[in-house]
């Protein structure tokens, strides 16, 4: 599981969920800044990720994470795999 | 200081409350007459949003206890019990609370929600692991931020999801703290703890459940969910409050673990807060001599219960949960909740409204919470109340 695997998923997870019109979601795309998830939304955006990736995702590990590819590094680390 | 978009958030929602000239989260009983009748706006209302399971805030025999109490030991305590001293009541409420639930020992905290924060975060640290329910209320969510430990969700009721959780930690399984709630408040619906306890057990964790919304209510001797699924003797820790079903303020926890004395003072809730006034430990403590002795009104909150969760569903509703002392009214779209509230509160009926993100599924409802004091005729009017209003499905 490669970075740029994680970030492909969070992509394709997110874009149901994400507003704002954001034409391109990459790795710097932000999650609350730009995507305008709330924290009901944050929360689906976990539980979908757990499922996917068969992962527990600390919620205080969340105080971290802005973008998609800080979402993606905790996914690593949360899987054991180095970043 | 510079601008603080938190507090600008707040705003913007209360400002789209005023735009609707509703304000659910600003209401003032002007004067209250029973455990079930206030006036609000000039009003008689029936009130049927206040956790007072029991109707036991108006009992002769609490008050007459905290009128004495009040008289002979003053108005409050002016400090921690820590640092201040306890008076002999605390212990003794504590030693009450133990005996009522067979537990080894109790600590009693100022409030329900500092009992939740005390408790995990005494228990927990930085290095440990919590395990809640998804739906679990503020104060265990804030007791897991307090206690700066790694806190893992789980799908509300489900305990297949808490197991698979328990095996990816694998050793560290054994010494996790898993949290979960007897009765949730915004629904109504019961955990099923036989369930969650078979986990547990199965991977040697512990096990800290919340019975605010239970005491009283459920279990043949009002002793919560643990006690309805006979599993009372296999839960470590049950917390609890004063302010439902016992008609005060306060907050507890029973256990049988040998630290129970030690749990306190690594709680900084409990050490930092001024301890509970005299009247209120009086009071709690006869409204706990009558509950463990309430079969009578257990029957008459059951009775109204069944008969407002009937008669909403009869009216075409949504309704959270079978018929328990929380019965909730599911709308989904947050304006007309909005409008329904203020609709029944004109009509003499206080109900309370909860919107996203208290409140599970991205789901408006309107909670209505049942007493043992409401009379058949006030379910009746509470019911006509609801029926009453233009976008009822009936109508």
């Amino acid at each position: 599981m490669n970075h740029h695997d994680v970030v492909a998923q969070i992509i394709e997870i997110v874009t149901p969920l994400a507003e704002g019109g954001v034409a391109v979601i990459g790795e710097d795309t932000q999650l609350t800044g730009q995507l305008m998830l709330d924290s009901l939304k944050v929360m689906d955006l976990v539980v979908a990720v757990e499922d996917r990736f068969d992962i527990s995702v600390p919620i205080n590990a969340l105080a971290e994470v802005k973008t998609v590819g800080d979402l993606a590094l905790l996914i690593q680390k949360s899987a054991g795999e180095s970043a | 200081m510079k601008e603080n978009p938190r507090l600008r958030a707040v705003q913007a929602v209360r400002e789209e409350l005023a735009a609707l000239g509703i304000d659910p989260f600003g209401v003032t009983i002007d004067r209250i007459l029973s455990p079930t009748e206030g006036v609000i706006g000039g009003r008689p209302t029936i009130l049927a949003g206040t956790n007072n399971y029991l109707g036991l805030t108006f009992d002769p025999a609490c008050i007459a206890a905290a009128r004495t109490a009040l008289e002979t030991a003053g108005t409050g305590t002016t400090g921690s019990r820590m640092a201040n001293g306890s008076y002999a009541a605390h212990r003794e409420l504590e030693l009450d609370l133990a005996r009522f639930y067979g537990k080894r020992d109790a600590i009693v905290f100022s409030t329900g929600y500092q009992a939740n924060l005390g408790m995990i975060s005494a228990l927990a640290g930085p290095d440990d692991v919590v395990l809640i329910d998804a739906d679990s209320h503020a104060s265990i969510y804030d007791g897991c931020r307090l206690a700066g430990a790694n806190t893992i969700r789980f799908r509300h009721n489900d305990p297949a999801d808490l197991a698979k959780r328990m095996r990816r930690l694998g050793a560290a399984a054994a010494d996790a703290l898993i949290v979960v709630e007897g009765v949730y408040s915004m629904l109504g619906d019961r955990a099923p703890l036989r369930e969650f306890v078979g986990v547990k057990q199965e991977f040697g964790a512990a096990l800290l459940v919340d019975e605010a919304h239970s005491m009283g209510v459920l279990g043949e001797k009002g002793r919560g969910v643990s006690e309805e699924a006979g599993v009372l003797a296999d839960v470590e820790y049950i917390v609890g409050t004063f302010s439902k079903s016992l008609g005060n303020t306060g907050g507890f926890c029973v256990g049988d673990s040998a630290d129970m004395d030690v749990l306190r003072y690594a709680s900084r809730p409990y050490v930092f807060t001024a301890s509970l006034a005299p009247a209120t430990i009086a009071a709690t403590r006869q409204a706990l001599r009558i509950l463990a002795d309430a079969d009578d009104l257990r029957q008459r909150l059951r009775d109204n219960a069944e008969r407002l969760h009937s008669g909403l569903a009869a009216l075409g509703f949504r309704l959270g949960a079978t018929a328990n002392a929380v019965v909730a009214v599911l709308l989904g779209d947050k304006v007309e909740a909005l409008r329904f509230w203020d609709h029944l509160l004109k009509q003499g009926v206080y109900v309370n409204l909860m919107v996203p993100p208290a409140t599970p599924g991205n789901e408006s409802l309107l909670r209505c919470s049942v007493s043992a004091a409401h009379t058949p005729n006030q379910i009746d009017a509470i019911c006509a109340a609801f029926a009453s209003w233009n976008g009822a499905p009936s109508r």
